[in-house]
């Protein structure tokens, strides 16, 4: 007993009623979902995977924002979030407005409208974490590579623009459309995606 | 302007001028206190979802928004390692100047270049939307001025070089 060092015993952390044990599930609403596993994200990943394949790509993603694991665990919002951005990089430049317009304008088609708001912003978060150690180790391809002048600059095209860039369109025309209270409601909702 | 970074400043104006909306807020742990809760942490409750805005792997921001503070952190593009180096020195040098910015951070956080801590009492005493211009302002100027001084050093490098071999021309 007497090791520990009394001084770095942080004893807010040990009193029930302190503001760092604040309950963080009496911030989640009663009406959460039934928790949701792995498969069923991958049942509903094969038919919205049918619906894109049929031509009908609004029903593909409103099927996608209705059935979100709000209450699953994180295998299966891993696996809802990659269904989800295969929607959206299904879907061509030319027909996103009309869409959204689709998607977002029918009954509860605010709720939709956060819902793909959030899978945006996660999905731009996601994919940094593995490129995030990628982009580190290309900084030096070669002990003198980053002395060559030939190569330039590369004008921002690196690993994943393509995937960033879908999703940046569809986040400039969701903010056209709902403003930034979708934005705002992403920050404060606790039923994560 | 090039038609990838519209997209992503536009993602990042709209998702700063939703983070910025800070309300006074004493501190729940210590009486007479004000502290950012965003670096105190003092409460899970009082720190909201962070957003992050990635243009690709190497240009991202990170807004992390509390009750009363947001801390807004940038990834610069670095291509190689001049730029790599160049980006750690204005960084740096920007950051030991942190008080004449009002809202730069001393450190960034990790895995990014530069961070900015905006409380509430910032957005009380400066005007938000200029908050918002001067941070994307920031970001396209710190581009410019990275490819610069690589255009600068490699030119001085080269004139370098040439100096120092007439001699044995």
């Amino acid at each position: 007993m007497s090791q520990i060092n009394y001084r770095t015993i942080n004893v807010d952390q040990l009193d029930p009623e302190s503001s760092v044990n604040f309950p963080m599930e009496t911030l989640l609403p009663a009406t959460l979902p039934q928790p949701e596993t792995s498969s069923d994200a991958a049942n509903i990943a094969n038919q919205v995977r049918q619906l894109l394949r049929g031509g009908d790509a609004e029903g593909a993603l409103r099927t996608a924002l209705d059935t979100a694991p709000l209450g699953g665990d994180d295998r299966a919002k891993e696996v809802h979030l990659a269904t989800v951005i295969e929607v959206l990089q299904g879907i061509r430049q030319a027909e996103m407005a009309r869409v959204l317009e689709g998607v977002c304008g029918a009954d509860g088609g605010a709720e939709r409208a956060d819902c793909l708001m959030k899978y945006i912003y996660k999905g731009m978060s996601s994919s940094s974490g593995p490129g995030g150690a990628k982009s580190a180790k290309s900084v030096s391809p070669q002990s003198t590579g980053g002395f060559s002048q030939i190569q330039g600059r590369n004008l921002g095209e690196g690993g994943g623009g393509q995937q960033m860039s879908v999703l940046l369109n569809w986040h400039e025309k969701l903010v056209d459309l709902t403003g930034t209270g979708s934005i705002v409601r992403v920050m404060t909702d606790r039923r994560t995606v | 302007m090039s038609q990838s970074l519209r997209p992503y400043l536009q993602a990042v104006r709209a998702s700063l001028t939703a983070a910025l909306a800070l309300s006074n807020f004493a501190s729940q742990t210590s009486e007479r206190h004000n502290v950012p809760e965003i670096e105190a942490a003092s409460s899970p409750e009082l720190l909201l979802n962070p957003l992050t805005v990635s243009r690709n792997d190497t240009e991202r921001v990170l807004i992390e928004p509390s009750v009363n503070s947001v801390r807004i952190s940038l990834k610069v593009k670095q291509a190689d390692e001049i730029e790599h180096i160049l980006v750690h020195k204005f960084t740096r040098f920007l950051t030991q100047r942190a008080e004449s910015f009002f809202i730069l951070r001393r450190k960034p956080i990790e895995g990014y270049d530069i961070s900015f801590l905006v409380t509430n009492y910032h957005t009380e005493a400066l005007l938000k939307h200029k908050l918002v211009d001067f941070i994307l302002q920031f970001m396209e100027e710190v581009d410019k001025e990275i490819s610069e001084m690589k255009l600068f050093l490699n030119a001085r490098a080269r004139f370098v070089a040439e100096s120092f071999l007439t001699p044995f021309d």
